[in-house]
């Protein structure tokens, strides 16, 4: 009788502690490993489309936008920013954070996958939670993401993350090459984050933008190449940021730290506000 | 006997499953369970800044600079804060939470997660020794180890070290100074109240060039109940007033005009402008 207890409390003990791991563990064998720090390509710059030249990357603008964009790159061959809003250090945003110009780290929990990238230090929560898209939120150059994982192989572990952004903030940019998303802030970003079924370190971001800019959504598709034990640099884009905005006027700061024109013949400033004795030349 | 075989195998058989099955679990899992629930959103109880300054062990040199900051600041300028460029923070400033922050825990790394300027963190608990080379960040390079202090099986305190830090930095937007030698290192004690799960503490001892004595503070965070949070985007640089010419502070007008921040400020040089306007 005492075995039998003694058989039948060890099953149970063994019972519980299973089930206790299981209720209190982040199994992360069910999810895929990408530890490490992701990095673009070599070769790939700031431009959206990876595959083409910045600025010549076919982005399926409607005609309104195609002018803007134009324009854009006629005041950036004059000196001017454009339609690229991020000279004073503003975030990317999405979908442009995804260039992952300077390195990204993924984070994954249940709940949340964390992405987080040095530059600008822009961060992003995907909650895959399970919850909906709230019914209003303050919009956010990261917007609001919510992911879910997915198992396409049927081999009972996670292989992709399909994410959905919405709550966008404007002004935002496909690039430094000053591609225009609509001002209305309906952009609406779709993911599907994988890892190369070859090769375990490098990672594709399959990104679906559907903007009123846009005659049709368009899809790009970014990769990634990992680096294992990373060290990670620490990016400050006001720290030494030579542009400088006074109203709706961009400057350049020189090397002497004085203001100068970023465009031939720009006037200088307003010192309405300065003495008038004060005024040096 | 045969029972007693069988009866025995069937237990063993079951021991070995379960130790498998958790040697697994413990082998892929991270056991969440063996850490202190950090989940959620943490805000600060107090404004954001470090201390009463006239607490400060500052050696006579500093104290100088700090006063000298207190007179340009009463001026108009910004004396030894250097933020206002939007700059990080750094270390041990983003401690004093500028904006509600989470932190995320996982076997390799605890993220402290802060929406401001550039004030995240990531404290390494993966064993790692100092690197040989590292390059000064405004957050340093933190080291991390869980310690379970009471002995119960669960860890409750996380204790960090923070060097490799770079400048300038202030602990406070009143311009308490750090040595310019950047040599600071700083010793935290990270842990729940035992009594409030929803109040975290940080006892944070800095050991600066600039100060007397190591000089220890401690922050005192509380949980929002919201499971789950709004966290709102902080940018700095949105609408920054504050820019600098020639490492001279002006500030920008309601309608984007230079002005100046201090009385009878001369404006700035435009001699890279053929014509100057008024």
């Amino acid at each position: 009788m005492l075995s039998r207890c003694g058989f039948g409390s060890l099953l149970f003990t063994a019972a519980m502690l299973l089930s206790l791991t299981g209720a209190q563990a982040h199994d992360e064998s069910k999810y895929p490993d990408w530890n490490g720090q992701w990095r673009r390509p070599p070769g790939v710059n700031n431009q959206w489309e990876p595959t083409k030249p910045r600025g010549q990357e076919g982005a399926p603008l409607t005609p309104e936008f195609q002018a803007i964009f134009e324009a854009n790159l006629k005041d950036q061959a004059e000196g001017g920013q454009g339609t690229d809003p991020t000279y004073i250090c503003i975030p990317d945003g999405m979908p442009r954070a995804m260039n992952v110009i300077f390195p990204m780290e993924m984070i994954i929990l249940p709940s949340t996958t964390y992405i987080h990238i040095e530059y600008l230090q822009m961060f992003r929560r995907i909650y895959t939670d399970g919850r909906p898209f709230p019914e209003d939120t303050d919009t956010a150059f990261m917007g609001y993401s919510i992911g879910k994982w997915v198992d396409t192989d049927g081999d009972g572990r996670f292989d992709q993350l399909q994410v959905e952004t919405r709550f966008l903030k404007s002004p935002r940019a496909f690039d430094s090459s000053g591609i225009p998303l609509h001002p209305d802030g309906k952009t609406i970003v779709h993911e599907r984050f994988y890892q190369d079924r070859d090769k375990p370190d490098v990672l594709h971001d399959e990104v679906t933008t559907i903007d009123n800019a846009l005659t049709r959504p368009w899809t790009v598709t970014k990769h990634y190449n990992r680096v294992r034990n990373p060290i990670w640099v620490e990016a400050i884009c006001s720290e030494n940021n030579d542009h400088i905005k006074l109203g709706k006027d961009t400057y350049m700061r020189s090397a002497d730290g004085l203001l100068m024109p970023a465009k031939k013949g720009q006037r200088p400033p307003d010192l309405k506000y300065f003495n008038a004795q004060d005024t040096r030349k | 006997m045969l029972f007693r075989i069988r009866r025995g195998s069937l237990v063993n058989a079951a021991a070995i499953a379960a130790a498998m099955l958790m040697a697994v679990a413990g082998a892929r899992a991270f056991d969440e369970s063996k850490y202190p629930d950090l989940k959620g959103q943490w805000d600060r109880t107090a404004q954001p800044r470090w201390a009463d300054a006239k607490s400060a062990p500052l050696t006579p040199e500093y104290r100088a600079i700090f006063e000298e900051n207190l007179k340009d600041q009463a001026a108009g300028g910004q004396g030894t804060d250097p933020t206002f460029t939007c700059v990080a923070p750094g270390m041990p400033r983003v401690m004093n939470m500028y904006a509600p922050f989470e932190i995320v825990v996982t076997p390799r790394t605890t993220h402290m997660l802060m929406d401001h300027i550039h004030d995240s963190r990531r404290i390494f608990t993966d064993g790692r020794d100092w690197p040989k080379e590292m390059q000064p960040n405004f957050n340093g390079y933190s080291i991390g180890k869980w310690i379970d202090e009471d002995g119960d099986g669960r860890y409750d305190v996380l204790v960090v070290e923070t060097r490799s830090l770079r400048g300038p930095r202030s602990y406070d937007s009143t311009g308490l100074p750090f040595h310019a030698d950047n040599e600071t290192v700083i010793n935290e004690r990270i842990y729940l109240d035992k009594a409030d799960k929803n109040t975290l503490y940080d006892e944070i001892t800095v050991n600066d060039h600039a100060l007397t004595r190591p000089w220890t503070m401690v922050k005192k965070y509380v949980r929002k109940p919201n499971k789950q949070p709004v966290w709102q985007e902080a940018v700095c640089a949105e609408n920054n007033p504050h820019v600098v010419i020639a490492d001279e502070p002006y500030m920008l007008s309601a309608d984007g005009v230079l002005m100046p921040a201090k009385k009878d400020q001369a404006a700035p040089d435009l001699k890279y402008f053929p014509q100057s306007r008024k």
